[in-house]
């Protein structure tokens, strides 16, 4: 492989990557920006989201077949079963935490996150569930770039669902009360918005999003365990972080940029894969010594 | 009232007092494995082999005439709860321990042990780093990182492999594997493509897969778990990998087929010998499933063997006195085992080495060659 050859396939590691990043980013993106609530939980939604796409796809497959259409199906509905999970998790656990103070929330966030992932790991019993998805092997090749159609569906199905938040969130009238309680809540109250149920609307999108990462990792990784969502979690918080956090662009464009990262920084002499976390995390301090908000974050302003 | 209590004090006084005058009549002896965490059934499997060896043992009278019984403590494969479960190990009066399935979480048991002089036999963990925190009490039954190098050299050399690449995942075991591998190897004049490094947990390995494919080794050793191993091999595959295959005995695991499929077709495992490719072991096997229902795990062999050694030392000893216990040890020649002779080196581990090359082959391990 020449120097080129490498540069494209690295190039294609770092978008699928950062596919999944973004995909997780999103979440902790809408939720942070509405209810400034950093959900530690969320990287487990990834995980219950994978789990729920594989129980469906073991009831959908004798029906749908494995193929593509089972796991698009089985997608859809793990997205709906954990958008729900997200609104009774947020019912329960952070509504009665809303006006508490700060830590107090964050703390029941890593609380939540500590149940669903010692649930799941009673109810798998540590074990390692094969997803049983059949998306073959097939592909196009340019040179020795080898694109599989897993990844260019995979990809476009993370680009489709990002733009559709976008423009639901610019466009719909609930996107609009997002944004306004994301301004100030108190005023979006006494301007008749229905605060609680936005913010039920935000957990929704944000679990559904996560475990539409999850089913498709699932898929295309082959395999699930209970303890998937943390590793993903934290680098998906970095990426939400790098592009700004409650920016919902900065978090496909964060996402993208750790991807590539580290796809690249595996490859790099001097760093190496057994420096490529040193190399990325470097990275976000940079981002963080110039540019405190994120790459796309906006300046928090203060009105007197 | 105040009476109640006052007996009720008495009585728990009593007991406690006690309890030293009852225990005396039996030995106890402590496992400390992993019951809870990730490596939960190796831990349980270990520890139904050392109960099945004292069963056993008390039916053929016992050691020094007395009922042997065991207290568990659960070391998590975590160093921090290790060092609670040998401190209470080491405070409840144990004549001797087996135990020690994670390097990791060994390693920092070693000098509590070492403290109290209770001697140690230690069935799976064997990061040679373990060999220089050994205050002299700790045997190692298992083969050390050292053989099982040995042993992957021996076999890349016969397979005429001149360029490897090496992955670990940066822990105790992993890293002293590659490590050890990338010197030997590149002692007696060969290559080392990659030398990577991944993280516990991940699932995508494209970019590190990329970089081995690039530079195109023989082969591919892989030094840590079977877990995300699975994981890895099967992106090997996938994206037209071609070289061989080869898993420490980290991996050495029937799960590693479930998580990678059909890629772990033809991969190479070097591991410590398990009841199921040892003819001697089948009474051994038959007796474990039968008490317990199970299959024996990948340590359980080792296990049972390290109670038989340390039941055999004290009787030889003729005492618990645990400088005698350590002095017959070291001295030790032990055939009556299933995975082998037992005797040590200066020191304290296996004078031989156990290691046996296995072979994927329709979705079960086989023995190579």
């Amino acid at each position: 492989m020449t120097i080129f050859d490498i540069f494209t396939n690295q190039l294609l590691n770092g978008i699928v990557l950062g596919s999944f990043y973004a995909l997780v980013a999103l979440g902790y993106t809408m939720v942070f920006g509405v209810v400034k609530l950093l959900n530690f939980a969320h990287g487990e939604l990834y995980m219950v989201g994978g789990f729920a796409g594989f129980l469906l796809l073991s009831f959908l497959a004798p029906y749908l077949g494995p193929g593509w259409f089972g796991v698009a199906v089985s997608m859809v509905l793990a997205m709906i079963a954990v958008g729900f999970l997200g609104v009774v998790i947020e019912r329960v656990a952070y509504a009665p935490m809303l006006s508490a103070p700060r830590l107090s929330i964050l703390i029941t966030a890593l609380a939540v996150s500590l149940v669903l992932q010692n649930g799941m790991l009673t109810l798998t019993k540590g074990q390692y569930v094969p997803f049983g998805a059949a998306l073959g092997f097939g592909g196009v090749r340019l040179g020795s770039l080898f694109i599989s159609y897993n990844q260019m569906v995979l990809v476009g199905v993370a680009g489709a669902l990002m733009l559709g938040l976008e423009l639901f969130v610019s466009r719909t009238q609930y996107g609009r009360a997002m944004r306004a309680i994301a301004v100030d809540k108190d005023m979006s109250r006494l301007m008749g918005i229905n605060v609680n149920a936005v913010i039920a609307v935000t957990f929704f999108l944000g679990s559904a999003l996560a475990a539409a990462a999850g089913t498709m990792a699932g898929a295309y990784y082959g395999s699930l365990w209970y303890f998937m969502g943390f590793l993903i979690g934290l680098k998906a918080f970095t990426a939400a972080v790098i592009g700004g956090i409650g920016s919902i662009p900065g978090a496909m464009l964060g996402g993208l940029i750790l991807g590539l990262l580290e796809s690249f920084g595996t490859q790099l002499p001097g760093v190496g894969s057994e420096w490529k976390d040193v190399f990325s995390f470097s990275v976000l301090i940079l981002v963080l010594v110039f540019k405190p908000t994120g790459l796309l974050g906006k300046p928090e302003q203060e009105r007197m | 009232m105040r009476n109640v209590m006052k007996t009720a004090a008495g009585l728990a006084l009593a007991i406690v007092l006690g309890m030293p005058a009852i225990a005396q009549d039996k030995l106890t002896i402590g496992i400390m494995v992993p019951t809870t965490g990730s490596e939960a059934t190796y831990g349980q499997d270990m520890a139904n082999a050392v109960n099945l060896a004292i069963g056993e043992i008390n039916a053929a009278g016992g050691v020094l005439g007395k009922q042997l019984t065991s207290t568990v403590g659960d070391d998590g494969c975590d160093a921090q709860l290790a060092v609670n479960a040998a401190s209470k190990l080491a405070a409840s009066g144990v004549v001797g321990v087996v135990g020690g399935y994670c390097s990791g979480a060994t390693i920092p048991t070693l000098k509590i042990y070492g403290d109290a002089k209770i001697p140690l036999i230690i069935p799976a963990a064997n990061s040679t780093k373990l060999i220089p925190e050994n205050p002299g009490n700790a045997f190692m039954i298992n083969s050390t990182g050292n053989d099982q190098v040995a042993k992957a050299i021996e076999y890349f050399n016969g397979k005429g492999i001149k360029s490897i690449a090496i992955i670990n995942q940066g822990d105790a075991y992993s890293q002293d594997l590659a490590d050890l591998t990338k010197k030997n190897w590149e002692a007696a004049g060969n290559k080392v493509t990659n030398f990577e490094v991944t993280n516990k947990g991940e699932q995508d390995y494209s970019a590190v897969v990329t970089a081995i494919t690039s530079a195109n080794p023989d082969a591919v050793f892989w030094t840590a778990y079977y877990a995300d191993g699975g994981l890895l091999i099967r992106q090997l595959r996938e994206r037209g990998y071609q070289g061989l295959i080869a898993v420490g005995d980290g991996s050495n695991s029937p799960e590693l087929f479930k998580i990678a499929g059909p890629a772990a077709e033809g991969v190479i495992a070097f591991s410590n010998p398990t009841a199921e490719f040892l003819p001697q072991a089948k009474a051994f096997a038959d007796a474990y499933q039968k008490q317990f229902g199970a299959a024996p795990g990948p340590y359980s062999t080792l296990s049972y063997d390290a109670m038989k050694l340390l039941a055999w030392a004290i009787n030889t000893a003729g005492t618990t006195d645990s400088a005698k216990v350590i002095e017959t040890l070291q001295g030790a020649n032990f055939t009556d085992t299933i995975s082998g002779p037992i005797s040590f080196t200066p020191e304290k581990t296996l004078a031989r080495s156990n290691f046996v090359v296995l072979q994927g082959k329709g979705g079960a391990w086989t023995l190579a060659q």
